[in-house]
C-alpha cells in the first residue's frame, strides 16, 4: 500500500518559489493500477519522482509497506528503488549501443541479483514482452514499439512491486501503444503489481482502476472505478 | 552493484567509442613506451657494467692508491721526496704532483687484518717482443695476470695461476709474430727485451726474457682491464719490473696496488682501514656503483620524458572522460533512476579510466618490447658487444609500468567520475 500525505514540492525560491505539488494525499492499496491524471506542466511527474523515492519534497510522507521513504537515507532510498521499483519513461532510455539482453540485465545487476539467476530472468522477462528473438539484437536496431517492450522487460525483469510508467505510449502510434498498454495491464493483473501510469490521456486513464485528476499541483478528484479496491481504500484508511 | 558487473559495463562503454578510447590511450602508450624502454635499457646497462666489472674485478680485490694531495691547492713548496720525474713515466708522465705507494707502504697494507696479499701494479715497461726468425714488435703494456678477471680465449686457457715462464698474448701479437693462427702459438715461445735504466749510456745493460706461450686471448666485450695487454704471472712481472728499474729513483715506489682480502665481507672494513692510513681504495662494488650512477642518471633522464607523456595523458583522459559523461547523461540518469548508487556510478568511471590506462600501458609496453627485441641484435652488432642484451625486459617491471599506468589513469578519471556519481537522475532524464 503506499499512502501520499501532504505532501509539498516547491521549485526556486522566494519570490521565484513556484508550487509544483501542494498538499497532494492520497492512497492507493497493493495491485491496484492507477492513473495519474493532467495537463502538461499540472505536476504528475513530479508526483512520480516523489513517490518513487527519485526526489525529496520539503513537506509531506509517502509511506510504502509502513516507511517512510521520504526519511531514508540515499544509499536506502536506492535500495528500496532498485529491489522493489520498475519504471518506463516516455522516451525509452533504452541503451542503443547495447544488446537487448545487457539493457534488461542491468536493474539486475544494480540490484546484486547473482550471475546464476540472471539468465532466467531476463528470459522470462522477455517472453512477458513478446521479445525473445531480439535478445542479442543491439537496442538500436529495435522498433519504437519494440523499444518500448524492452523498457517495459526492463521495468518488470526484477519483480519489482511498483511500476511506474510515465506517458509510457506517448512516444508510440496507436497500435503498438495499444500492445504495450495490454502488457502493463496484463503483468498488472496476474502478477498483482502495483501500476502506476502518469498520463495526459484520459483514454488510458480510463482503463484503471484509479484516476487521480490533478490540477496546478493539486489533486482536482480521485475516481475508484473498481468497487472492491474501493472498499479494500475505505477498509484502510478508516 | 558488484565489482565484476561494472567492470564490464566499464568495458562495453569504451568499446562503444572505439576511436576515441584508441586516442587516448595511444597518448598513454607514448609514455609507456619511453618508460618500458628505458626501464629496459637501465636495467640492460646495469647488467652489463656488472658483467664488466666482474670480468676485470674481483670481490675480494681492492684497488689502492695513495691519497692525492688537494688538487686547486695552489702551487706547492719544492721538497725532495726521492722521487725523480722518472717515476712519472710508469703510468702518467704529465702529472708530476702524484703521490706513489712506497715499500713501506705495501708492508703496512700486508700488515692489517684480513689482507691475504698486496701486489704492486708492476706493469714494466719493456722495450719490445719478438720470436725466433720474427721482426720485433713494441710493447704496450705488460700486466699481471689474475686468475679472477675472466678473460676470452681464442686459443689454449689458464686453468687457476700463470706459471713464471709463461705469457698471454693478445691475438694481434700472436699474428704479427708469425703465428697462422692463435692455436699455432700455444707452447712456443717469445722473447721479450728488457733494458736495465740504471746502467750508464755508455754501458747499456739490457735482457732476453724468455716466455712460453699459455693462451690467446681475444677481444671481449666485457674485459678491457687487461684488454691489448699482454700478461705475465706477479712473480715474472716483478722480476722483470726490477730488472728495469733497480737502483734508479722510481725504484719502489707504485701508483696503484691490489689488496686481496680474505672474504668479500671484509672489503670494506679494509677500505676503511685503508682510508685511515692515507690510502685510497676502491672495491669492485664502488666501481659498479659509479658506473651505475651514471647509469641511473641517464635513465632517470629517459623516464622523466616518459613521466612528461603520462601527464599531457592525464588531461586527455580527464577530457575524454568529462565528454564521456556529458554524452551518457542519460544513461548514467537512468541507472541513478534504477537504484545504482551513487559510489558505483563513480566506479563505473573510473574504471572506464583504468581501462584506457591498462590499455595505453599494454600498448606502450608491448610496442617497446617488440622494439626492444628488434633493436638488441641492430644494437649489438652496431657496437660491437657480443652475448650482450642491452634492453632487458623484466616481466615485473612491464607490469608495474602498467599498473602504474592504470592507477594514474584512475586518479585522472576522479573528477569526470565524481561529476558522474552527483547526477540528478531527474535532470539527466528529463526529455522537454
Ligand atoms: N527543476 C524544476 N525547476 C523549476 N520548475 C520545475 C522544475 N521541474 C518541473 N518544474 C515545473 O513544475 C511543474 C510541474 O512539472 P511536471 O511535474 O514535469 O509536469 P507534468 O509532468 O505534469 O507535465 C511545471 O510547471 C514545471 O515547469
Ligand atoms: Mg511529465
Amino acid at each position: 500500500m503506499i499512502e501520499v500525505k501532504n505532501v509539498t514540492k516547491t521549485y526556486g525560491k522566494k519570490q521565484n518559489a513556484f508550487i509544483a505539488l501542494d498538499n497532494v494525499s492520497f492512497t492507493i492499496p497493493d495491485g491496484a493500477s492507477v492513473a495519474i491524471l493532467g495537463k502538461s506542466g499540472s505536476g504528475k511527474s513530479t508526483l512520480m519522482h516523489a513517490m518513487s523515492g527519485l526526489d525529496r519534497p520539503e513537506k509531506g510522507e509517502v509511506v510504502i509497506d509502513g516507511e517512510d521513504i521520504l526519511k531514508l537515507k540515499t544509499k536506502q532510498v536506492d535500495k528500496f528503488r532498485a529491489s522493489k521499483i520498475g519504471f518506463i519513461f516516455q522516451s525509452f532510455f533504452v541503451q542503443a549501443n547495447e544488446t537487448v539482453s545487457d539493457n534488461v540485465s542491468l536493474p539486475l545487476e544494480i540490484a546484486d541479483i547473482p550471475r546464476g539467476e540472471r539468465k532466467k530472468k531476463i528470459q522470462a522477462a522477455l517472453e512477458g514482452v513478446d521479445l525473445s528473438e531480439k535478445i542479442g539484437s543491439k537496442a538500436k536496431n529495435l522498433s519504437g514499439g519494440q523499444k518500448q517492450r524492452l523498457a517495459v522487460a526492463r521495468a518488470i525483469v526484477n519483480s519489482p512491486q511498483i511500476i511506474f510508467a510515465d506517458e509510457p505510449t506517448g512516444n508510440l502510434d496507436s497500435v503498438t501503444g495499444d500492445k504495450v498498454e495490454k502488457m502493463l495491464f496484463g503483468y498488472n493483473k496476474k502478477n498483482g503489481v502495483t501500476l502506476i501510469i502518469v498520463t495526459h490521456d484520459p483514454e488510458l486513464a480510463a482503463k484503471c482502476d484509479i484516476q487521480i485528476n490533478i490540477k496546478d499541483g493539486k489533486v482536482e478528484s480521485i475516481r475508484d472505478t473498481k468497487p472492491a479496491t474501493k472498499q479494500h481504500t475505505r477498509k484502510v484508511v478508516s | 552493484m558488484r565489482l565484476t558487473d561494472t567492470i564490464k559495463r566499464a568495458g562495453r562503454s569504451l568499446r562503444n567509442a572505439k576511436a576515441r578510447t584508441l586516442l587516448t590511450s595511444l597518448a598513454i602508450g607514448v609514455g609507456a613506451f619511453t618508460i618500458t624502454l628505458s626501464l629496459a635499457a637501465g636495467q640492460g646497462g646495469r647488467a652489463y657494467t656488472d658483467e664488466i666489472v666482474t670480468a676485470n674485478t674481483s670481490v675480494n680485490e681492492l684497488l689502492v692508491t695513495k691519497k692525492q694531495p688537494e688538487a686547486n691547492s695552489g702551487p706547492k713548496k719544492y721538497e725532495d721526496t726521492g722521487v725523480s720525474a722518472m717515476a712519472g713515466s710508469m703510468s702518467n708522465p704529465g702529472a708530476a704532483d702524484i703521490a706513489y705507494l712506497t715499500q713501506d707502504d705495501i708492508k703496512a697494507m700486508e700488515k692489517l687484518n684480513n689482507v691475504t696479499s698486496v701486489s704492486p701494479n708492476y706493469s714494466p715497461s719493456v722495450r719490445y717482443i719478438t720470436r725466433e726468425g720474427q721482426d720485433r714488435y713494441v710493447v704496450e703494456s705488460v700486466s699481471t695476470f689474475s686468475p679472477s678477471v675472466t678473460l676470452k680465449y681464442a686459443a689454449g686457457s689458464v686453468d687457476g695461476n700463470l706459471a713464471n715462464d709463461e705469457i698471454i698474448l693478445t691475438e694481434e701479437y700472436a699474428k704479427v709474430l708469425g703465428f697462422s693462427n692463435p692455436s699455432d702459438a700455444i707452447g712456443k715461445t717469445v722473447e721479450i727485451r728488457a733494458d736495465k735504466l740504471s746502467a750508464p749510456v755508455s754501458a747499456p745493460e739490457n735482457k732476453l726474457f724468455p716466455f712460453k706461450v699459455k693462451a690467446v686471448s681475444s677481444k671481449s666485450g666485457f674485459a678491457f682491464r687487461a684488454q691489448g695487454s699482454l700478461l705475465v704471472s706477479n712473480d715474472a712481472a716483478r722480476e722483470l719490473y726490477e730488472y728495469i728499474n733497480k737502483d734508479t729513483r722510481a725504484y719502489g715506489n707504485f701508483l696503484l696496488a691490489s689488496v686481496q682480502v680474505n672474504d668479500e665481507k671484509n672489503a670494506t672494513s679494509v677500505k676503511d682501514e685503508l682510508s685511515t692510513k692515507g690510502f685510497e681504495a676502491q672495491t669492485a662494488e664502488d666501481v659498479l656503483g659509479a658506473i651505475n650512477t651514471f647509469i641511473n642518471v641517464l635513465q632517470g633522464i629517459l623516464i622523466g620524458f616518459g613521466a612528461l607523456a603520462v601527464l599531457t595523458s592525464i588531461f586527455g583522459i580527464i577530457n575524454t572522460q568529462y565528454i564521456s559523461v556529458l554524452e551518457r547523461t542519460q544513461q548514467i540518469g537512468l541507472m541513478k533512476a534504477l537504484g545504482m548508487r551513487r559510489r558505483d556510478v563513480g566506479r563505473l568511471f573510473k574504471f572506464e579510466a583504468a581501462w584506457i590506462g591498462f590499455l595505453g600501458g599494454a600498448i606502450g609496453s608491448g610496442m617497446a618490447v617488440i622494439a626492444g627485441l628488434i633493436a638488441n641484435p641492430l644494437i649489438n652488432s652496431a657496437l660491437k658487444l657480443e652475448d650482450v642484451t642491452l634492453l632487458q625486459f623484466n616481466p615485473i617491471a612491464v607490469a608495474s609500468v602498467i599498473i602504474g599506468l592504470m592507477i594514474i589513469a584512475i586518479a585522472a578519471g576522479i573528477l569526470p567520475a565524481r561529476k558522474a556519481a552527483k547526477l540528478d537522475p531527474i535532470e539527466a532524464l528529463r526529455t522537454e
